[in-house]
């Protein structure tokens, strides 16, 4: 009997799942072949969340028609998720933005324009204000989701052509506090193994993360891990909240949120008092500190730990657990053949966030859990492009590309010398970080502003107060986007861009891995690459301020096309130039390398020959990692050499708990955390708009624990008021065994002004990192009525 | 008309009782299982909200941890928008009137 198309896709599908299990299924693997005829499949990543998934795009006649993993891709081995699934549903959805649009009053209404003068427009303004304040009075606010050339790009006009340091970016909002675990902990940013410890690893200690909706395909292989060793691999959930996650736990530690630090040290206390730590490791690699410059001992460290008993501790965190509870946990993570830790916003989104980055890093320290296969202090990023373009392409107002500080001239000199301009250009403090740059645009301290790829009207903690900032008329502000936002609402100029798979550039992943997506489709209408826009943009301010300098930044790229030879032009000179025997050497991962590689390149990976083997997957490790050979200052296996730390030590830190920026009262009793919920992504711009996306999950909801629930009178479904002195709410209820006692959840993408919860959370930031403390503040919760009818809202 | 490859992982002691479920979606060829409590299977459904809906009812399931989506292929539905038959309009994007 003749087979039909349909035939042969079902069967491409079942043999397709099969693979990935080493399955054989009794169908000729020719159906393959067939169900191909017309279709073009090109490689790229998953622009989602921060795992990497390696993913195919389907084309047919131009238009793209399906998608699927790629199996050999260590990122995901094949797998994709519901987000994954459908993300390139929106490329051609009629909301797509195609034509520039401006309107030189915030009230007036858009006129479509053409790119000439929608750039002029630009520049003039730019160069305006840079006339007025200076490069103080400009900046740019990027994205964890822009490819690391635009980032790059960006923030090279930025300083070496407006002189400004306020470049900043959405990742000082999810990942600041991890950077600064990272750098004070290990010396050097960006974890130390990689997603292969999941397989080798003996206990997961998963702590702050809901990753079975936030990282799904990596919660795929730790449940993986789970089933094939149900008695000797041990999972430990640690989170206020019971989530998905705990499904696969064998044991919840829930606690009151922002009592963590005191369940770390409390860890920490019973590794130190049974002697569970690794002696001759700590010997070797490291050191003990209260303060930069103030070292200290094992023995003072001890001390420090004597009022941490799990007996306290338990007390602290709430009395939902017990204090054995809390030495079964010390001792499995100690004692497991590896112990890999992973976590997300939890302890990043935190007051002080750096603090529980360090003392995470501390029980891995302690107990020699490092460097090993299956054991790593692995901080999961929220977004595709957060390592790789924000914090190693210089996209946060301190950092310069290759993990360079602005405040040291040597550096700075270098990156001048790069790019052909003259010493001193670069100014010498850094910018505005986020909060305070749009603290500065409140005061129309900051005159023009870029922000390119994100929402921050919508993503802002107590986005009220800022909202007012970005509504003043003396605020000239331009967005860079493929869809409407709730930012593109207040801007003057708003610009279309090319989506992902419409441009081409590279993403880098949590595990240093950059990976490439090509161009496979045209963008909708005068949509463009924003690299394309930067070095049209830059060309006219050139003009303008009559700045050869400006010329200078854009010069080696001029004449290129901007599909392929321009992003590849401008990620050779950051690659070749600016990370050449930095910590994150990516010389070896040229595009013509990238492109043959299944799943990229882990950096640090000097030599194309060396990035043809994929990497590094290991940092730190004589023979697994280049850098530690040529770097190295002694005979021992491990050589940490990071950029700050000059010992060369792993450094174990003395950190209290610390309560929250604000905890309940009699006034505002509950605590408020948000988070993330699997079919949506951030503000929803996107994923609002994928039908399938949008009716799993319409609109926000309050999370009530059953206990507060009755007690407050409030029934499933049932609008609820969350008010706190900042903001307020009016959600439907969801009355559920998830936040403990004592706290509401509501997740935070909902774009509709009566459910957008980051008008309620507070913007209380770490003093090291800068990022604000969203997962905690003092709400009232009240019912308002029985269940209403609502209706999903993307703007 | 979507078509996708999924693996469906239940429980271990629960897979004979998934597979008897999973039975009762005429939308579901189930192609195979293992020892490790992998399902192979087919999704062959009229819409992508159905394909939804179905991947949904089945992650919901206490005895299943996880719906791994390998393959999606929707050339008649992308067809249909490129003709412009049929936008990814979904409910309520506009402000509610």
């Amino acid at each position: 009997m003749a087979q039909s198309r349909r035939d042969f896709i079902k069967k491409a599908a079942a043999l397709s799942a099969a693979s990935y299990l080493g399955m054989s299924l009794p169908i000729d693997p020719r159906n393959i072949a067939r169900a191909n005829e017309g279709v073009i499949w090109h490689r790229g990543s998953c622009r989602l969340c921060g795992v990497g998934c390696r993913v195919e795009l389907g084309v047919k006649d131009g238009t793209p028609m399906g998608i699927r993993g790629v199996a050999e891709s260590r990122t995901n081995f094949g797998y994709i998720c519901m987000k994954g699934m459908h993300f390139w549903k929106c490329m051609r959805h009629p909301d797509r933005l195609t034509k520039p649009l401006y309107r030189k009053k915030k009230t007036d209404k858009f006129q479509e324009i053409s790119w000439d003068k929608a750039l002029d427009i630009a520049a003039t303004e730019f160069a305006t204000a840079h006339k007025e304040g200076g490069g103080r009075a400009v900046a740019y606010y990027g994205s964890g989701q822009a490819l690391t050339e635009e980032t790059y790009f960006f923030q090279k006009i930025m300083r070496a052509g407006l002189q400004s340091n306020n470049v900043e970016g959405n990742p000082r909002l999810c990942m600041a506090s991890a950077v600064g675990g990272y750098l004070t902990s290990f010396g050097a940013d960006e974890p130390i193994g990689s997603y292969s410890d999941l397989e080798k690893a003996h206990c997961f200690f998963i702590v702050g993360s809901n990753t079975a909706e936030a990282h799904p395909v990596l919660f795929r292989r730790i449940m993986r891990r789970k089933l094939d060793n149900p008695d000797t691999v041990k999972v430990i959930n640690v989170d206020p909240r019971i989530s998905q996650t705990s499904r696969i736990a064998d044991i919840h530690l829930q606690f009151k949120p922002g009592t963590d630090l005191a369940l770390l040290n409390a860890m920490a206390h019973v590794i130190v008092e049974e002697k569970l730590y690794d002696e001759k490791f700590l010997k070797n690699y490291a050191t003990f500190r209260k303060g930069k410059n103030v070292a200290t001992s094992f023995a003072d460290f001890k001390a420090h730990l004597a009022q941490y008993t799990p007996e306290a501790a338990a007390k602290k965190c709430g009395g939902s657990f017990t204090a054995d509870d809390l030495r079964t946990v010390a001792r499995w993570f100690a004692t497991s053949k590896g112990t890999m830790s992973l976590w997300s916003m939890g302890l990043n989104q935190r007051k002080q966030g750096v603090w529980a980055n360090n003392l995470m890093h501390n029980l891995h320290i302690l107990t020699g859990q490092l460097l090993k296969d299956g054991a790593d202090s692995l901080s999961l990023t929220g977004q595709p492009n957060a390592c790789g373009g924000v914090r190693e392409g210089g996209g946060l107002c301190h950092i310069l590309p290759g993990h360079r500080l602005v405040v040291k001239e040597k550096l700075r000199n270098e990156v001048e010398a790069a790019w052909g301009v003259p010493a001193g250009r670069i100014p010498p403090k850094p910018g505005l970080h986020t909060m305070a740059m749009f603290s500065a645009i409140n005061e129309a301290k900051i005159k023009a502003i870029w922000i390119n790829c994100t929402s921050p009207v919508q993503s802002l903690p107590n986005c009220n107060l800022y909202n007012k900032g970005m509504d003043r008329e003396d605020v000239f502000i331009v967005t860079t986007d493929i869809f409407p936002t709730l930012t593109t609402q207040k801007s003057n100029l708003v610009l279309p861009t090319s989506f992902h798979f419409e441009k081409t550039g590279v993403f880098g992943c949590t595990e240093r891995r950059s990976q490439i997506t090509k161009k496979a489709i045209d963008s909708p209408g005068d949509a463009m690459p924003e690299v394309w826009i930067i070095r049209e943009w830059a060309r006219k301010l050139a003009e303008k301020m009559n700045d050869p300098v400006i010329t200078q930044c854009i010069v080696p790229f001029d004449g290129l096309e901007e599909d392929y030879e321009l992003p590849m032009a401008i990620w050779n000179e950051y690659t070749q130039k600016l990370t050449a025997k930095r910590d994150n050497d990516l010389r070896g991962a040229t595009y013509e390398v990238l492109e043959q590689m299944a799943d990229g390149v882990q950096w640090p990976a000097p030599t194309a020959e060396y990035a043809l083997t994929g990497g590094t997957v290991k940092k730190f490790v004589k023979g697994r990692d280049p850098m530690a050979d040529t770097e190295s200052k002694n005979d021992l296996p491990y050589q940490f050499y990071g950029p700050a730390h000059a010992d060369r030590t792993l450094w174990i830190w003395h950190r209290d708990q610390a309560d929250p920026d604000e905890i309940p009262d009699a006034e505002y009793p509950f605590y408020l955390s948000t988070g993330r919920i699997i079919d949506h992504w951030h503000t929803m711009s996107m994923t609002g708009r994928i039908p399938e996306l949008l009716r799993a999950n319409p609109y926000a909801y309050v999370e009530v624990n059953p206990k507060d629930a009755e007690r407050l009178g409030i029934k499933p479904g049932d609008m609820v008021e969350v008010k706190s002195r900042r903001g307020v709410n009016q959600l439907p209820a969801k009355v559920y065994e998830g936040p403990i006692e004592g706290m509401v959840f509501v997740y935070w993408h909902d774009q509709h002004k009566d459910r957008m919860i980051n008008k309620v959370t507070k913007d209380a930031i770490d003093p090291g990192s800068k990022e604000p403390e969203f997962k905690i503040c003092a709400v009232q919760i009240k019912r308002l009525s029985g269940p209403q009818p609502l209706r999903p809202y993307i703007v | 008309m979507p078509i996708s490859g999924v693996i469906i992982t239940s429980t271990p002691e629960h897979l004979d009782e998934v597979l008897s479920e999973l039975q009762q979606f005429p939308q579901v060829e189930v192609h195979g299982a293992d020892e490790k409590a992998n399902i192979v299977a087919v999704l062959d459904t009229t819409s992508s909200e159905e394909m939804e809906t179905i991947i949904d009812r089945i992650n919901k399931d206490e005895k299943v941890l996880n719906v791994g989506v390998t393959y999606l292929n929707t050339e008649d539905e992308a067809e249909q928008m490129a003709q412009g038959e049929k936008l990814p309009k979904p409910f309520g994007f506009r402000k509610p009137q």
